[in-house]
């Protein structure tokens, strides 16, 4: 005779449950019903509520502004006179050791600099003419002149720099830090990605959560259409029909949960309400006649064009919604022909606004606990690229032996220029930052040892980091 | 924050928080008792159960097989170097003496000079886990082999108390560790929940209702077993388990990285389907998928399987290393396999010694050898339509071509007839351009190179002296020939690039990623006399066409000096192209030719095969646009010229006339051989071109060190000694009986496909870092059956679900909500959500949309267009597939890796980046959006609303059939009351025109109201947890 184990009562469901979700006290809730996960269960706690990391970090939250397809810094940040003197000769081979180029001969002429560098604020920072805004703010930022990277193609030094490894199938940073931190958002997504100008070589891979539970991935904002995907009802539905359905869904589910008794059930519940909620606050986000011309001119975001500035001014409103992580990828910075002219217009497009969200953080009391991180993939070569075949002419190639990016806020020392290249600029003289170690001080100021953010995958403990990656003290407040 | 523990005390704090705000779920806070559900009898420290997992985790980064990171000379890992003396002269372990093992001191020590593990580490050890080792050892520091690396064995069955309910020998093992847990199982699930189980399970389909009523009503003993053979014979079976061995294959559409572009490599996916239909031998499916092409007599088919290991990803970026990134293929290639057939984590063995496996580095790279040997071409496949469609195309071809001079335009001279006019003018033209032909032609001379050699690719001379190069290809190849020919004062050089079928696109070039497929870019073409250069005056191209930029290419510019321009010929592959070189001055013809030839440019771009020819003629000077044949015909005196020759010209001089250029055009269109489907292939290198494989330091691929042989970890048997080591007795050996490893995976994989998770949970993992099995004698009985049966998926499949285990209801008691919260012990049936796939082609069922088509080219199902578009390099603009395609199975959609398909990835599809052995299962808001508004389920939605619209039925009666239709059992008085009142609701706001009809209902020509009330109802039910979820 089987022992059939005592079931759940059935309840007569209309009684419990009538008065319809919605209606239920969901608030405490909303942050772990961003979703469950297979992959997270046995880890001790909900996969997204708020968690300690592993010492108090000045960070709370991250903006990452990346600026896809490598800025030139010869252009921008590591000023290199002896270039101009150079320019039109060849480097000579010992400099260029064995490396590997994408496009040009590893003996191609030297092109000096495009723009004139002057230094500004009490820090004295140097940056070209092409950045006058990030001049504006230059005592707020830190800028590293001495990173440098294992990847000199876009795709995989993308994927590097995002993930630690070349390959896609390792989780990206956003997805490590909301692995470390869980989420803060109550209604919105808590790693999101957005994207402006051409399309971004790494892919999906940037963002993905690799090994790590799937709910980490960041989550698209898009340009065109909804901004989150089906984030909008379909045509002819009104509020009163989705509250409706909504409300219907949710009292057949409880009836459901009673019967089987799976958790599993509880948690699409509240998914369900969770993501009613984004239906109305996806929306108010991208709204932004709040703001006040006063911002929209700082940023210089016009409301309606789907720019770099609209992206950095959402990311600083996400951030007040308690958004964890933030991507603003920006590509366009290939920069294989007419180096001069690529750097004129990507800076156009992105100086202002990524200097206005540092502005306007400080501002608003939000810097110090908000790391922003500018930069790219790696850098350009001191010389020029150059191919009739291809129709280039005065152009920059993949360089990954030194590059330059900056931090702010977020437990940064403030007013810095951190780490040198020699006077060609192509190798790292003094200070260098691995890619690994820009990683490791992000960490760093989220509050995690990065050797100690650790998850079990195929047999062994993974880190951002690799096995490598040391913090970069230098350069903490 | 180390990763999970292995340990299901997980759920814990989420039922409390549930129960704090679902008032209709109990959920005790009893902590949940983790030996319960992991401890066998407790007889000691068991080396494997308690021991080895300490030493793993804490010991063997340092202490284990890595000769490069081992510390002090000590070892642990192995018995005899662990008790023998370490670099310090003491010994780690003396069995039976915990006193005097440093071991036991080390790991108690205070003092953090001497402690072990080492603070530094950062991985210290528990109370607990000091206690097992120092038992341990006094107990005699008894080593056992890993679990996983022993042959299974087949235990006797077990006694159960319960032994009418067994059906099985599953349901033995099953019951008795249930028994030994004080559980009992669950009663068996009620009919309609059984068989929407196992159609998902079998088919990836639910039942339709007639199904489930046939089932329900037949009361005969065996109708279950029929269900199951009637839904393993299905054709959809092969479907539904191709797309998990899909995961395993990584397989996707495009090619991934950057560029992302589309390769075809479906026709490897239905030959998955094809193969799991026919229940081939899963030994069988193993071999043909790695070594297909080495069968003896090798058919299309089994060369079509080894697209297994060419799901790998193809970076086209400008100016990549092509060899960097084909060695980071045979890294995946090389991972892939162990995780899919020895369910090892070998590709932690690229960099260095695993530091828990005993599989070296220089093992790892021995195993690269194995598969490394192959060539990566494009299979084209025979389609006799197309041979048909080209032949027909050519007949109309020969019909226009008989037609073509009547379309030369003439302008009335008021004297003769158009006709006559027209004739005249042809004659008059054709005439001139023979004659201008023929003053060019001259003699060619073949001449065949003595020596040909490269700084890579191998250059193999023909019979007919042309020159073909096979093997790898850099970005920049030089080629270097050296001719001994006895023709004196040549004049001049002929280049002839010649297509080959075995090249890219037919060839002439090599490009096959990147730049156009069978293009190349000759950059520099030098000669000499083998000591001073000879100088070229000037030189010809047939044709001439560049790919990137708009700059001119010209067989002119490879004698420039400047190997950036140079000569291609982009938009007419597969045909043969010639360049003329003619010398400043005739050579003096001391026998000495040398010629050098520079290809490439920011990628690989050599020539594939050539052949080169010298002329004494003063005259040579153009290269003429016209077939092989011509250089013959030309030299003939007009009296000699073949009739049929003379048309061939004459033809050739109509198509290329500016005056019919565009009645040329489509003729040329016409004749244009038929693009045959195409699949990617292993091909093995042919033996006088072997490729080496060396360890790569550090695993980075610019630091190969030595070379190394094929070969097999040795704690696994040993290659066959008879056989050469290669793809084919590899694949052999990992599905020979000896081998521990490859039936135990297999099976546990299957396991965990009806099970939700394993027997083994880390299904990747079967070293000494994975999980042990909960039921290893059950997994031994299933691998060693499993074998028996002639390695039958089929018969596996049907062995687990006729078992009492998987019949039994899911439901999850308040006992088992506390004892066993993931399941483990299986005293319920399982209940897991449906993998993305199985969704939507659930939805496309129910709402009677699905297209039941198997197999072809993947398909374009609808989704919002800036999902493969917005911020992605490699855009893709994604047009809907018209007609039945925008239904097919999910298994079918077009899979873009750098942007894949928004619903998949929604619900945890994989990206076809890496070999995924299992995937997460989610529970997210982003969920709950795409069912309530992505395109697919709107439209099924509306697809039942203008079905149920036309039924004549009452309300409920249409809500009773509607449920069953989308969740298959039967719905509720409540429920159906609750939908019914629900329906009346919307009903009547449809009918005043508060909410528009034709707007919700999308088209269709019934009652607009009517139909979008039963869409809003089909809604519900769509999105109800219950309809994505297997129960």
């Amino acid at each position: 005779m089987i022992n059939i184990c005592r079931e759940v009562t059935r309840r007569h469901f209309f009684r419990d449950c009538g008065v319809g979700l919605g209606k239920l006290a969901l608030a405490g809730l909303l942050t772990d019903a961003f979703g469950s996960s297979a992959a997270a269960k046995s880890s001790t706690d909900s996969p997204l509520a708020p968690k300690q990391p592993h010492f108090p970090g000045r960070a709370k939250r991250v903006i990452h502004l990346f600026m896809a397809g490598a800025p030139s810094q010869l252009e921008m940040f590591d000023n290199k006179p002896e270039l101009k003197r150079l320019a039109g000769k060849p480097l000579p081979p010992s400099v260029i050791g064995g490396q590997r180029y994408a496009f040009i001969r590893a003996d191609a002429a030297v092109l000096g600099p495009q723009y004139e560098f002057a230094r500004h604020g009490q820090s004295e920072g140097e940056l070209s003419e092409m950045l006058p805004h990030l001049a504006q703010v230059i005592d707020d930022v830190c800028i590293l002149r001495s990173v440098h990277t294992d990847q000199f193609n876009h795709a995989p030094a993308q994927i590097f720099f995002n993930t630690g490894f070349a390959q896609p199938g390792r989780p990206s940073l956003g997805s490590w830090v909301l692995y470390g931190l869980g989420a803060e958002a109550q209604d919105l997504p808590a790693f999101v990605v957005m994207s402006t100008g051409s399309g971004i070589s790494g892919g999906a891979a940037l963002w993905s959560s690799g090994f790590l539970p799937t709910l980490y991935t960041g989550v698209r904002f898009r340009n065109q259409g909804d901004p989150i995907l089906n984030v909008t009802s379909p045509s002819g539905f009104d509020a009163r029909l989705e509250r409706d359905s909504l409300d219907l869904i949710g009292r057949l589910n409880q009836r459901q949960l009673a019967v089987e008794g799976d958790p599993e059930i509880a948690t699409r519940i509240a998914s369900y309400e969770m993501a009613f909620r984004l239906q109305t606050s996806a929306p108010e986000l991208m709204d932004l006649s709040g703001e006040t011309q006063e911002t929209l001119d700082l940023y210089g975001c016009q409301p309606d064009k789907p720019t770099f500035a609209r992206a950095c001014l959402l990311a600083r409103r996400m951030l007040e919604r308690g958004v964890r992580f933030i991507n603003i990828y920006h590509e366009g910075w290939d920069a294989h022909s007419d180096v001069a002219g690529n750097v004129k217009r990507n800076c156009a497009a992105t100086d202002q606004a990524s200097a206005a969200l540092v502005a306007d953080l400080k501002q608003r009391g939000m810097l110090d606990d908000t790391l922003v991180i500018w930069g790219g993939e790696f850098g350009r070569t001191p010389m020029v690229e150059t191919n009739p075949a291809l129709g280039r002419s005065l152009g920059r190639d993949h360089h990954p032996q030194a590059f330059s990016m900056w931090l702010a806020g977020g437990g940064i020392r403030p007013g810095m220029t951190y780490g040198a290249t020699d006077e060609l600029g192509f190798h790292v003289a003094e200070q260098p930052v691995h890619v690994h170690d820009v990683q490791a001080t992000i960490l760093d100021c989220l509050g995690f040892d990065h050797e100690r953010l650790t998850y079990r995958h195929a047999g062994r403990d993974f880190r951002l980091t690799d096995v490598h990656g040391h913090v970069v003290r230098d350069i903490l407040a | 924050m180390t990763g999970a523990p292995r340990l299901p005390s997980g759920s814990r704090s989420r039922l409390l928080r549930i129960r704090s705000w679902l008032p209709l779920v109990w959920i005790s806070t009893f902590s949940l008792s983790v030996s319960a559900v992991t401890a066998w009898a407790d007889t000691g420290p068991d080396f494997n159960r308690d021991v080895r997992p300490i030493l793993s985790q804490h010991c063997f980064k340092c202490h284990g097989p890595d000769d490069a990171a081992r510390q002090s000379g000590l070892r642990l890992d192995l018995r005899e170097r662990a008790v023998a003396a370490a670099d310090s002269g003491l010994a780690a372990i003396v069995p039976g003496n915990t006193d005097q093992s440093e071991l036991v001191r080390r790991i108690s020590s205070k003092d953090e000079s001497e402690m072990m593990p080492p603070p530094e580490a950062k991985r210290p050890l528990t109370d607990e886990q000091r206690d097992i080792l120092q038992r341990w050892v006094a107990a005699g520091a008894d080593y056992r082999p890993h679990w996983a690396f022993v042959p299974p064995r087949q235990a006797p069955l077990p006694a159960v108390e319960l032994r009418d309910w067994a059906r099985s020998p599953i349901d033995t093992f099953i019951l008795a560790r249930l028994d030994a847990e004080g559980l009992s199982p669950s009663r068996p699930a009620d009919r309609a929940t059984l068989i929407r189980r196992v159609s998902l399970d079998v088919v990836g389909l639910p039942p339709t209702p007639e199904e489930v009523d046939q089932f329900v009503a037949d009361d005969s003993e065996d109708a279950y077993e029929r269900l199951v053979d009637r839904l393993l014979a299905s054709p959809h079976y092969g479907e539904r388990w191709a797309r998990r061995w899909l995961d395993l294959a990584r397989y996707a559409d495009t090619n991934g990285y950057e560029k992302d572009r589309p390769r075809s490599i479906w026709p490897y996916r239905d030959w998955v389907i094809n193969a799991l239909n026919a229940g081939m031998a899963f030994d069988q499916f193993t071999v043909e998928q790695l070594a297909g092409d080495l069968l003896p007599g090798a058919t299309l088919e089994q060369r079509i399987a080894t697209g297994f290991h060419r799901n790998t990803m193809l970076n086209e970026e400008g100016g990549i290393d092509p060899l960097e990134f084909r060695f980071h293929a045979m890294t995946d290639r090389v991972a892939t396999t162990g995780t899919v057939w020895l369910g090892l984590t070998i590709g932690c063995a690229q960099c260095h010694s695993h530091k828990f496996d005993p599989v070296s580095h220089r093992e790892y790279y021995q195993l690269m050898a194995l598969l490394n040997n192959a060539d990566e071409p494009e299979l084209a496949l025979p389609q006799p339509t197309l041979d048909e469609q080209h032949r027909r195309n050519v007949e109309q071809a020969q019909r226009l071509l008989v037609e073509l001079p009547d379309e030369f335009p003439v302008e009335a001279d008021g004297e003769s007839t158009p006709d006559e006019q027209r004739r005249a003018e042809l004659d008059r033209r054709w005439s001139e351009w023979l004659a201008q032909q023929r003053s060019a032609a001259v003699e060619w001379t073949p001449v065949r190179p003595v020596e040909a050699t490269s700084n890579l690719p191998l250059l193999t001379v023909q019979p007919d002296d042309s020159v073909f190069a096979s093997g790898d290809f850099t970005k920049h190849d030089t080629y270097q020939l050296r001719f001994a020919t006895e023709v004196r004062g040549i004049t001049a050089l002929r280049l002839e690039a010649l297509p080959d079928p075995r090249l890219p696109a037919d060839g002439p070039g090599m490009t096959y990623y990147e730049g156009t497929k069978g293009d190349f870019f000759l950059g520099e073409f030098q000669l000499s006399d083998g000591e001073r250069p000879l100088k070229i005056a000037r030189a010809s191209s047939s044709y001439a066409k560049n790919r990137f930029g708009s700059d001119p290419v010209s067989a002119e510019l490879t004698i420039d000096g400047d190997p950036q321009t140079g000569w291609s010929v982009d938009g007419r592959t597969g045909e043969r192209h010639t360049a003329v070189y003619v010398l400043e001055s005739p050579s003096s013809g001391e026998g000495e030719l040398h010629l050098i030839m520079m290809f490439g440019r920011h990628f690989a771009s050599s020539l594939g095969r050539f052949r080169i020819s010298v002329t004494t003629d003063p005259r040579a000077g153009q290269a003429l646009d016209l077939p092989e044949e011509a250089d013959r015909w030309l030299l003939l005196p007009d009296e000699q010229l073949p009739e049929e020759a003379r048309e061939q010209l004459r033809r050739t001089f109509l198509l290329n006339m500016p005056e019919l250029a565009e009645p040329a055009k489509h003729i040329r269109e016409l004749l244009k051989p038929p693009a045959h489907p195409t699949t990617l292939v292993m091909q093995e290198r042919p033996p006088e071109n072997p490729r080496p494989t060396y360890r790569h330091h550090r695993g980075e691929f610019l630091q190969p060190r030595e070379q190394v042989e094929p070969g097999v970890p040795a704690f696994l048997p040993v290659l066959p000694s008879d056989e050469a080591a290669n793809r084919l007795s590899f694949a052999r050996w990992l599905v020979s009986e000896e081998n521990p490893l490859t039936a135990r995976v297999t099976a546990n994989r299957q396991w965990a496909a009806f099970f939700g998770r394993g027997l083994v949970a880390t299904v990747g993992d079967f070293g000494y870092q994975g999980d042990p099995p909960s039921h290893p004698e059950l997994l031994d009985w299933l691998a060693v059956e499993f074998m028996h049966h002639g390695w039958s998926l089929k018969w596996l499949h049907r062995q687990i679900v006729l078992s009492a285990t998987y019949r039994q209801s899911s439901r999850v008691t308040q006992t088992l909500a506390e004892r066993d919260p993931e399941n483990r012990l299986l005293a319920r049936g399982p209940r897991v959500r449906l993998e993305a796939e199985l969704i939507r082609d659930s939805t496309l069922l129910s709402s009677g949309l699905l297209s039941h088509k198997i197999g072809g080219p993947s398909v374009f199902p609808p989704q919002p267009a800036n999902v493969t578009t917005e911020g992605t390099y490699g855009a893709l603009s994604w047009t809907s597939s018209p007609g039945e395609d925008r239904y097919r199975r999910s298994l079918y959609t077009f899979s873009k890796r750098t942007a894949p398909f928004a619903m998949y990835t929604t619900f945890d599809g994989p990206t076809g980046e890496e070999c995924v052995a299992r995937r997460d299962v989610s529970n997210t808001p982003l969920q709950a959006l795409t069912l309530l508004n992505d395109v697919v389920f709107v439209e099924a939605a509306q697809a039942l609303g203008a079905e149920f619209a036309r039924r004549s039925e009452s309300v409920e009666d249409r809500i009773a059939f509607l449920f069953r239709r989308v969740l298959v059992r039967s719905a509720e008085p409540e429920e159906i009351e609750a939908l019914a009142a629900f329906y009346q609701d919307q009903r009547a706001r449809f009918e005043t025109g508060e909410l528009d009809a034709k707007a919700v209902a999308g088209g269709g020509d019934g009652d607009a109201t009517e139909q979008a009330a039963w869409t809003v109802v089909a809604r519900i039910l769509l999105n109800l947890d219950e309809a994505i979820t297997k129960n």
